[in-house]
C-alpha cells in the first residue's frame, strides 16, 4: 500500500453541500495541506485515491509496529523458546514430570506416533497460557455472559472448577453483532414453536426427503433480503464454502484470493483443483497486477486462456478488522471480466444502514457481485451459510453441490430464528427494533473505535468495522491482558502467534448492539486501566479527543504527533 | 487446517526472518552476548572475540542447520518436518535478503575476531573451523544434502 503524501490535498471536495469529501480526509480527520505532507512522511496508512468510486470516506489504518516493540516481541519470543528447550530437556531426562501425552516404553521400536518438535509452541508458549482460551460458559452469551471459574494448580496442564460462577461477566468475545443471540424475545418464541411442529432435525440431505417448505420460505426470504434473483441456504457455514467453490470453478481456471482469506476459502479453493494465486491483504494494484498478468500469459505452459478467474474476497476480515474495497475491486472484475465471490460472513448484517451487508454500505448494486456468500452464525443468531445470486447459478448449486447431495438441511427451529431475526431486521415484522440495532451497531462501533484511539491503543482496521483487533505484541501480554481483564468481569479473545505474525498479538474485540453505552463506558475504563498497567498504548500519533458531534457535521481537528 | 488463523501463509517459519526488526534483534543479541563475555574478567580480549565467534557460530548451526521441522503444526501435512530452518526460508529460495544477512553477518563477525586475535594461530584455526561450521551448510549446492547421514 502506498502512502500519497501531496496527492490527497489536491483534490477538491466533489459534493455540493460543502461536506468533507474524500480527498481531503486523512484517516478520518481534515488536516491543513502543510501539515499533512510533513507528517505522513513517517506513518503508513491507507488512503482512498478514487474519489469517483466511494460515496463516504474509507478509512483504514494499519500502524506499523514501533520498532522496540518489535525488538522486546522478539526477545520475548526467544527468552521462551530456550527455557522451551531446557524444559523439554529436563523432562527428557526425567528431572521434570512429563505431563503431555508420549508413547509407551513397548511402542518405542515401531514409527514414532508424535512428532514432538511440532508440539513445542503447543506445551511451551501455548500451555502456559491457556486459561485465556476455552472457558466454559454457562449462560447464552448475549452481551453479558457467565463464565465457570477454574483453577489450575500445575500451570494449565489440568484444570479444577471451584464451583463458583463469576456472573454478568461483559462479554466482548461473541459475534453477537446485532444482539440476537437471546434465550427470551420472538425469536425463541417462534423458534420454539417451529420446533413442536417439525422437531428438531431432518436427517436427510435437501436433495432427498430434507427439503421442507420452511427451507423454501427461508430462501425466498434471504433472496429478497439481499436484493438477489434466488438463494440457496446450507446446514453449516464453513461447509458453504469448502462445499460450493469446488462446484464453481475446477480445473483449468484461476482463482484469485486474498492473502487473510479464511480457512475455509482457502480450503474451498484447494479441493476445487484450480490454480490458486494470492495477491496483498486488500490491494487493488497487486490484484490488478494479478488479472493482468491471468489473461496476458494465460495458463501456465500451453499459455491458453483461463476458463473461469475468480476472485475471493471477505466483506470484513475477522482478524484485521477491515473492510474490502468493493468498489474498486468491482470496477476491477468489469474490466477484466473475472467472476467475484464475495463471503460476508461477518459483515451482513453488520455493515449498510440497512444492514445488507458491505454491498450496502457502499451503496452498489448486488446484481454486480456475482455469488454472494454469507453466515447466519454472526448477525442472525443461528447457524449455517447461503449463497445467493442469479437463478441458473442457484439451480446449478441445487444439483452440483456437495452439500446439497451429501449434507443434511438446515434443522427448521434454526431455520424459523433466521426467519424471525432477518424479518426482523428487514423490518418486516412491524416494529422498527431491526433498524434501532444497526444504528445502536454503527454508534457502538465508531464511539469504541474513537474511545480506544484517543486512549493511544494501536487499532487495525476500518472505522466502520465492528471487529476492533487491539495489538499487544509481546507473548506475555497475550496472557497478561486475558487474565486482567477476566478479574475485571470482562471476557475478551486474545491471538498470537503462530495463528497471526509473529510480531502481531492481538485483542479482537466483537462489538454488538446488545451493548449498552454504559457496558461499553465500563469496558472502555478497564482497558484504560490494564493498558497503563500492562503499558499497552503504543500508538505514536495520540488523536485530540473531539467533542461529541453526529457524523454528517464537517468538524475540522488537528492531530497531535 | 488453519482455522482461526489470521494469514493463510501455510509455514510462517519462513517469513520469520523477513519481519521488522528481527535483523536488528539479532545484531544486539550478538552485541549482547559480546559484551556479556567481556566483562568476565578472565577472558582477554583476544579470547573474548574468539569466545563470541564460536558461541554464535555454534548457537547459529544449532538453531538453523540442526534443528528440522517447525515448532508449530503447519497445515501443509509437514512438508518442512525434513527441512531444516535455512533450508525453509522463502520456501527455499535462494538469495533473499535474509539468507544473504545471516550468510554475511557470520563473516563480518570473522573479520572482526580475526583482527581482535591479532591473527594468532591457535585463534585462527579455531575461528576459521567454526566459520567453515557455518558457511558451508548455507551453500545452495547443500539445499537438502544430508552428509554422512548427518541430521537424516
Amino acid at each position: 500500500m502506498r502512502p500519497e503524501p501531496g496527492g490527497c490535498c489536491c483534490r477538491r471536495p466533489l459534493r455540493a453541500n460543502g461536506c468533507v469529501a474524500n480527498g481531503e480526509v486523512r484517516n478520518g480527520y481534515v488536516r491543513s495541506s502543510a501539515a499533512a505532507a510533513a507528517a505522513a512522511a513517517g506513518q503508513i496508512h491507507h488512503v482512498t485515491q478514487n474519489g469517483g468510486l466511494y460515496k463516504r470516506p474509507f478509512n483504514e489504518a494499519f500502524e506499523e509496529t514501533p520498532m522496540l516493540v518489535a525488538v522486546l516481541t522478539y526477545v520475548g519470543y526467544g527468552v521462551l523458546t530456550l527455557f522451551g528447550y531446557l524444559r523439554d530437556f529436563l523432562r527428557h531426562w526425567r528431572i521434570e514430570k512429563c505431563h503431555h501425552a508420549t508413547e509407551r516404553k513397548e511402542q518405542q521400536d515401531f514409527v514414532s506416533l508424535y512428532q514432538d518438535f511440532e508440539n513445542f509452541y503447543t506445551r511451551n508458549l501455548y500451555m502456559r497460557i491457556r486459561d485465556n482460551w476455552n472457558r466454559p460458559i454457562c449462560s447464552v452469551p448475549g452481551a453479558r455472559v457467565d463464565i465457570m471459574e477454574r483453577q489450575s494448580h500445575d500451570y494449565n496442564w489440568s484444570f479444577k472448577y471451584t464451583g463458583n460462577i463469576i456472573k454478568g461477566v461483559i462479554n466482548m468475545g461473541s459475534y453477537n453483532y446485532l444482539g440476537f443471540a437471546r434465550n427470551t424475545g420472538s425469536c425463541q418464541e417462534a423458534a420454539a414453536k417451529v420446533l413442536e411442529e417439525y422437531g428438531v432435525g431432518v436427517c436427510s440431505t435437501r436433495q432427498e426427503i430434507g427439503n421442507l417448505d420452511k427451507h423454501e420460505e427461508l430462501e425466498k426470504l434471504v433472496a429478497s433480503f439481499l436484493g438477489v434473483e434466488a438463494a440457496m441456504a446450507y446446514g453449516m457455514g464453513f461447509a458453504t464454502n469448502s462445499m460450493n467453490i469446488p462446484a464453481l470453478v475446477g480445473k483449468g481456471c484461476l482463482i484469485l484470493s486474498d492473502e487473510l482469506n479464511h480457512a475455509s476459502l482457502v480450503l474451498g479453493a484447494r479441493l476445487s483443483g484450480a490454480t490458486i494465486r494470492i495477491f496483498k491483504h486488500n490491494n487493488m494494484q497487486s490484484l490488478e497486477k494479478l488479472l493482468k498478468d491471468a489473461i496476458v500469459y494465460g495458463q501456465p505452459r500451453t499459455r491458453r486462456p483461463w476458463k473461469k478467474i475468480l476472485i475471493l474476497v471477505e466483506g470484513i476480515y475477522s482478524m484485521e478488522g477491515s473492510i474490502v474495497r468493493l468498489p474498486e475491486v468491482i470496477a476491477l472484475k468489469k474490466k477484466y471480466k473475472a467472476y467475484l465471490y464475495l463471503d460476508e460472513a461477518h459483515s451482513i448484517g453488520a455493515l449498510g444502514p440497512t444492514g445488507r451487508g458491505v454491498v450496502d454500505y457502499f451503496g452498489l448494486d448486488p446484481q454486480d457481485v456475482d455469488v454472494m456468500m454469507g453466515t447466519f452464525t454472526k448477525s442472525f443468531g443461528a447457524s449455517g451459510g447461503y449463497i445467493g445470486g442469479k437463478k441458473e447459478l442457484i439451480d446449478y448449486l441445487r444439483t452440483h453441490s456437495h452439500s446439497a447431495v451429501y449434507a443434511t438441511s438446515l434443522s427448521p427451529p434454526v431455520v424459523e430464528q433466521i426467519v424471525t431475526s432477518m424479518k426482523c431486521i428487514m423490518g418486516q415484522d412491524g416494529t422498527t427494533l431491526g433498524k434501532e440495532c444497526i444504528q445502536q451497531l454503527a454508534e457502538n462501533t465508531r464511539y469504541f473505535r474513537r474511545r480506544l484511539k484517543e486512549m493511544g491503543f494501536i487499532i487495525y482496521g476500518n472505522e466502520d468495522s465492528p471487529v476492533v483487533p487491539l495489538m499487544l505484541y509481546m507473548p506475555a501480554k497475550i496472557g497478561a491482558f486475558g487474565r486482567e481483564m477476566l478479574k475485571r468481569n470482562i471476557g475478551v479473545v486474545v491471538v498470537g502467534f503462530p495463528a497471526t505474525p509473529i510480531i502481531e498479538s492481538r485483542a479482537r474485540f466483537c462489538l454488538s448492539a446488545a451493548h449498552t453505552k454504559e457496558i461499553l463506558d465500563t469496558a472502555l475504563k478497564e482497558i484504560d486501566e490494564v493498558g497503563d498497567l500492562l503499558q499497552l498504548k503504543y500508538s505514536r500519533h495520540r488523536l485530540v479527543p473531539l467533542l461529541d458531534r453526529p457524523f454528517d457535521e464537517t468538524t475540522y481537528e488537528e492531530t497531535e504527533d | 487446517m488453519n482455522v482461526g488463523v489470521a494469514h493463510s501463509e501455510v509455514n510462517p517459519n519462513t517469513r520469520v526472518m523477513n519481519s521488522r526488526g528481527m535483523w536488528l534483534t539479532y545484531a544486539l543479541g550478538v552485541g549482547l552476548l559480546h559484551i556479556v563475555l567481556l566483562s568476565i574478567p578472565f577472558f582477554s580480549v583476544p579470547v573474548a572475540w574468539t569466545l563470541t565467534n564460536v558461541i554464535h557460530n555454534l548457537g547459529m548451526y544449532v538453531f538453523l542447520h540442526a534443528v528440522k521441522g517447525t515448532p508449530f503444526e503447519t497445515p501443509d501435512q509437514g512438508k518442512a518436518r525434513l527441512l531444516t530452518h535455512w533450508e525453509q526460508l522463502d520456501y527455499g529460495v535462494q538469495f533473499t535478503s535474509s539468507r544473504k544477512f545471516f550468510t554475511i553477518s557470520p563473516i563480518i563477525l570473522y573479520f572482526l575476531a580475526s583482527f581482535y586475535t591479532k591473527y594468532d594461530p591457535t585463534h585462527f584455526i579455531l575461528n576459521t573451523a567454526s566459520l567453515l561450521t557455518v558457511l558451508i551448510p548455507k551453500m545452495p549446492q547443500l539445499h537438502g544434502v544430508r552428509i554422512f547421514g548427518i541430521n537424516k
